[in-house]
């Protein structure tokens, strides 16, 4: 579909309107001070210039076989990067860790669709019912009524977009240099037909040393390999989490001011 | 290691990571809020954890799952740590600007100060309120558990 | 265990005050007010070693001497170590002087001429250190002052002992670094600092001029031992002429002699034991030894001998008459240190053996009675509380009439009264004078004329002659204009201008005698009520000294003694020297002119100043306007600032201005580069960690960006 509405221009093209795209709609979308009118402008201009760059990064993607699949990971996919987008633009802290809850939901998808059925789980349940929680228990603890004059501004905005979407640009250039396949964008009927016909076999199903994650008890054999192969690595991360929650209580039970407080406290408006 | 080219799934689940890991990092440079800052660094985080499974699913190996699950452990580590360490600022300055902190400038530079930002024009928006079950509360009390904006 | 050699014995001489030296700097807070018992120690002992080897020294001479034939060197080296020793260069041969083996090893000498300057080196220096006991009592740096004078005793000695020009350049500085550091000892008077600054920096002219001629003695001679240069000298000509008048230049800075005799009156700003060691009997001499040493290579060129006499005669006029009416007692000795140092030059330029004995006969006895006289001058200035202007007070006879007494002695071998020690060491220097410039009167006591060359560039007679032909014949320096100076008539107004330097120094001598210690009794008030003879620590050397400016010149005089022993010194023994050696003999007419010179110079003193007031009328008011020139020291001093410091100044001037405005711009320009880039970036420490991420991120992403850019071709 979008191949035969944009037929004719270069995945480089493409590319490159996609990063200048992304990094105009977040630095418009980022919060600037700005108010009424020209707020809501801004908000508009960028979500729209937004949809563009997703648009272009949609066209860059590559088909997966079938169309339901292709509508699965589309829709999940932009669940979590919208969301995420969301986490980052939203103005007020509280929004933005919902967004950032919906955001997981999306990754979670992701995860299933790539086949990580017990990470997808797990992030749902560690994070947006455990971290996810506590962020929220801070911001209630912290948060002053109403827009805190810092959330209303950001620290050079444009600069920020534009590395984040020169990064983005350089990810992607990157990806789409790993395979000879075309992209979504310029794939002709031709290559589209040997796509779906050996769609199914994956990724080639020929290498003996291959593991199918996919296979039967794909948990029960996470947790061997967990705790077979990297045992130790399971201690550790015991451990990590030991001198985690020792290390917050004694730094909240220490606290106290000092100088570099007074410094901060100053200025405060 | 493998000389067959990464399939469609892997490639744009690269793509998806590679996403959510560039707006997180915008976020982390951008926004002054100390708990958005770390929201962004978990976006981060899931941004890593999707190109982790991505690979595993190219590689056909366990390494990547096993890996976001130690990212999970360190995240929610951090996370604990971390906003023990915003309580403890916010507890000193009253606020949660990463602003707040400039003691590592250059001496003599004067402090970096916002601009005098103009007042909200905007209606409050208004949450939703639950439907009150039971015996109608009063209204003071609603009040006092009742925040305006958040 | 070796038994005492002469050679160990010529090695404990320097070494023993060296030691001393070491060791009161390394004890000196320690030991306190006994700080002087290491120095003292290690000179005594350096004394009594000097003493067995002029004994050793005269043995030998003794042995050797036979009546009538000439003198047989006597010399015995040491060599303790190969200092620096470059083999040839090149198998180039002599004649390229660069590609020669360069060696200097540490030798030292025996011979005559450096024993008798050893004794009179430790002696002296042994009496300064006892005298000093008393005269630095109390002061603060009485250590620093023991290790100065030890430390000047063992540069000395090495100087005398040295046997190669190198070693002498090196000991010569050291004497001077003693000297700037003994003038500079009271160095928080401004007036000291600067007197050690004149002192340094007039030294550095005469310095230079030793460098150059060593370096010239190479080039010329490839060696710098002085037995092999004086071997060689005889090829004469313009070269060894200027390497003489380099030594000559040398001579004069080290023994004030005109035009850098300046620095040596500021130098009385030290303490009087230093100014009596150093700037009156010994330091002071080492232009004269110097010239002496270098005996046969000043005979090879009459003209810059003649220069050595002139150059010492008008310094001794110039000196004499400047004294004449200075009224600081240590200024009027000073004077006439330089004035008597020019009799020495005057002496030794008559480059026959009489002129050279009686220079170092001269020193000798000067050494005894002008340090003599400077510590008597230490000691009335030590009762007076520090003030040495001789018009301040008068009669000290009767407060200090041991001072008195040997301070007496002491003007009298000074003035050249018979038969104290000035009288006969000056006789001989006017005969010396006056055998060249009376040649016939003197022909009858030369040896039969030697000849050859060598001989002949030494004998009056040939010399006398303005003939090109005779003059190439003399000496062979082609070209040295300075030869025409060589005349009798030259000899003849040197010799009057000695007599006259003899009388003005009577004049001098004694008015500052009657000014001090006759008239009226009169103490300035600085010295309080306790106006004293000085302690016996003072007073023993004084006495000791009077004894020998007493005794010492008839004993030395007496049957030639010490002529005929001085005779026997390696560089007086080369053919040159030895042929012009005259019989001994007591010249009636020249001691009668020069003992009624002297007499008249009192008796003029007697009439301007006996027992009356020193502060009343001077004689000056005779004089005039040459009052006006001679209190002010012939303007040398301000011709001086003038012509040379001004403009100095002016060029300092420059350079600073230079310096500050253009070198230091273009450096503070440099620094200002940083400074406002500095300026520019600081403003990116904001301390805001989150620019500081950005910072980062950026700087990773046009890593990446490189990296990506180079994976893409």
């Amino acid at each position: 579909m979008i191949a035969a509405i944009l037929p004719t221009i270069s995945p480089g093209t493409l590319l490159a309107t996609g990063v200048a795209a992304s990094a105009a709609s977040l630095f418009l979308l980022l919060p600037r001070g700005r108010t009424g009118t020209a707020e809501r402008a801004s908000r508009w201009i960028g979500g729209l210039v937004g949809m563009a760059a997703l648009a272009a990064f949609m066209a860059l993607g590559h088909r997966l076989g079938s169309p339901g699949e292709d509508a699965v990971f589309l829709t999940v996919a932009l669940v979590a990067v919208v969301s995420g987008a969301a986490t980052v633009v939203s103005r007020s802290p509280v929004y933005a860790a919902i967004w950032f809850a919906m955001s997981l939901a999306g990754v979670s998808g992701v995860l299933l669709v790539l086949g990580g059925q017990f990470l997808g789980v797990a992030t749902i349940v560690v994070y947006a019912g455990a971290i996810l929680v506590m962020f929220l228990f801070v911001l209630m603890l912290a948060q002053p009524a109403g827009l805190a004059p810092y959330d209303r501004v950001s620290s050079e905005p444009l600069l920020a977009a534009v590395a984040g979407a020169v990064l983005l640009g350089i990810l992607s250039l990157s990806i789409g240099r790993l395979t000879t396949e075309p992209p979504a964008c310029c794939l002709t009927p031709a290559t589209k037909a040997t796509l779906l016909a050996n769609s199914a076999a994956d990724a080639a199903a020929t290498d003996p040393g291959r593991v199918d994650l996919l296979a039967e008890n794909h948990v029960a054999r996470l947790g061997g390999e967990l705790f077979g192969r990297h045992l130790l690595a399971v201690e550790v991360a015991g451990v990590l989490l030991l001198v985690a929650l020792v290390g917050s209580i004694a730094i909240v039970a220490r606290g106290g001011a000092d100088d570099e407080s007074a410094d901060a406290r100053r200025a405060i408006p | 290691m493998n000389a067959v080219p990464p399939s469609a799934l892997v490639l744009d689940g690269l793509v998806v990571g590679a996403m959510l890991f560039a707006l997180g990092l915008v976020g982390i440079l951008a926004r002054r809020n100390m708990i958005v800052m770390f929201l962004c660094a978990e976006l981060m985080l899931q941004g890593i954890s999707v190109t982790l499974v991505s690979w595993s699913r190219h590689h056909g190996d366990w390494g990547g799952h096993v890996l976001v699950i130690l990212v999970l452990t360190v995240a929610a580590c951090e996370a604990a740590v971390a906003l023990v360490f915003v309580l403890q600022a916010f507890a000193r300055t009253g606020r949660l600007d990463a602003a707040a902190w400039q003691s590592l400038r250059e001496a003599n530079l004067p402090r970096t100060v916002d601009r005098e930002l103009p007042a909200i024009d905007t209606v409050p928006p208004r949450f939703p309120k639950l439907t009150p079950a039971g015996v109608e509360p009063a209204a003071d009390e609603d009040a006092l558990l009742e925040r305006e904006q958040v | 265990m070796n038994e005492l050699t002469p050679q160990t014995l010529l090695v404990l001489v320097p070494l023993l005050p060296l030691v001393g030296a070491v060791l009161t700097v390394a004890l000196g807070r320690l030991l306190g007010r006994h700080a002087h018992l290491p120095a003292m120690a290690a000179i005594a002992a350096a004394f009594v070693v000097a003493g067995m080897l002029l004994a050793g020294v005269v043995k030998e001479v003794g042995d050797h001497a036979g009546h009538g034939a000439p003198a047989h060197a006597v010399e015995m080296t040491t060599t303790l170590w190969q200092w620096a020793g470059v083999p040839d260069a090149a198998a180039a041969g002599e004649a390229d002087p660069a590609a020669r083996s360069f060696s200097v090893p540490i030798t030292l000498r025996l011979d005559p001429l450096t024993a008798c300057l050893l004794v009179i080196i430790t002696g002296v220096g042994l009496l300064v250190a006892v005298y000093s006991i008393g005269y630095m009592h109390g002061d603060p740096g009485y250590p620093r002052f023991f290790a100065l004078v030890s430390a000047f005793v063992f540069s000395m000695s090495m100087l005398v002992a040295a046997s190669n020009f190198l070693l002498v350049y090196v000991f010569w500085e050291a004497v001077g670094a003693c000297s700037y550091l003994l003038i500079g000892f009271w160095f928080a008077k401004p007036e000291a600092a600067q007197a050690a600054k004149k002192a340094f920096l007039v030294n550095r002219v005469g310095d230079f001029g030793l460098a150059v001629a060593t370096f010239l003695i190479w080039m010329t001679y490839g060696t710098l031992d002085f037995d092999r240069v004086f071997a060689a000298t005889p090829a004469a000509g313009l070269v060894p002429t200027a390497i003489c008048l380099l030594l000559l230049l040398a001579a004069c800075g080290k023994s004030a002699q005109l035009p850098l005799h300046v620095w040596l009156p500021d130098a009385m700003e030290g303490p009087t034991p230093a100014s009596s060691l150093i700037h009156a009997a010994t330091m002071v001499t080492a232009g004269v030894y110097l010239v002496a040493r270098s005996a046969p290579m000043f005979v090879a060129c009459p003209g810059a001998l003649t220069l050595v006499s002139i150059v010492g005669a008008t310094t001794a006029l110039v000196a004499a008459l400047i004294g004449t009416v200075q009224n600081d007692l240590k200024r009027v000795l000073a004077y006439s240190t330089i004035s008597q140092l020019g009799y020495m030059f005057a002496s030794l330029g008559t480059g026959t053996l009489l002129g050279f004995t009686a220079a170092i006969f001269h020193l000798v006895t000067h050494a005894f009675f002008k340090a003599l006289l400077f510590m008597g001058a230490g000691s009335v200035m030590h009762s007076m509380g520090g003030v040495i202007d001789m018009r301040r007070f008068g009669g000290l006879r009767r407060v200090m009439p041991i001072t008195a007494a040997t301070f007496l002695v002491g003007a009298l071998a000074l003035a050249g009264v018979a038969p104290f020690a000035g009288f006969f060491s000056k006789d001989e220097i006017l005969a010396a004078l006056h055998s060249r410039g009376w040649p016939d009167a003197h022909g009858e006591h030369h040896d039969a004329v030697p000849e050859g060359g060598h001989a002949a560039a030494a004998n009056p007679f040939i010399l006398a002659s303005v003939t090109p032909d005779a003059a190439q014949l003399a000496g062979g320096s082609r070209g040295s204009a300075l030869d025409g100076l060589d005349r009798p008539a030259t000899w003849r107004l040197l010799y009057w201008m000695s007599l006259a330097t003899a009388a003005l120094t009577a004049f001098y001598t004694f008015r500052a005698v009657f000014m001090t210690f006759t008239g009226p009794t009169r103490v300035p008030e600085e010295a309080g009520h306790h106006a004293h003879e000085s302690p016996p620590s003072m007073t023993i050397p004084l006495a000791i000294l009077a004894v020998l400016s007493a005794v010492s010149g008839w004993w030395l005089f007496k049957d030639h003694v010490l002529a005929s022993f001085l005779a026997a010194t390696p560089s007086f023994t080369v053919p040159a020297v030895a042929a012009t050696a005259t019989a001994p003999a007591f010249h009636w007419d020249i001691a009668v002119q020069g003992t009624l010179a002297a007499l008249a110079g009192i008796v003029v003193a007697a009439l301007g100043h006996l027992g009356r007031r020193s502060d009343g009328p001077q004689m000056e008011r005779f004089l005039g306007p040459l009052e006006t020139l001679f209190a002010n020291r012939f303007f040398i001093d301000q011709i001086y600032s003038a012509a040379i410091v001004r403009p100095l100044e002016l060029l300092a001037g420059l350079a600073a201005a230079i310096d500050r405005y253009v070198v230091d711009g273009l450096v503070d320009a440099v620094a200002r580069l940083p400074l406002g880039i500095g300026a520019v970036v600081r403003h990116l420490q904001s301390g805001l960690v989150q620019r500081y991420a950005l910072a980062g991120v950026i700087g990773v992403l046009l890593i990446v960006l490189a990296l990506v850019a180079r994976a893409m071709g």
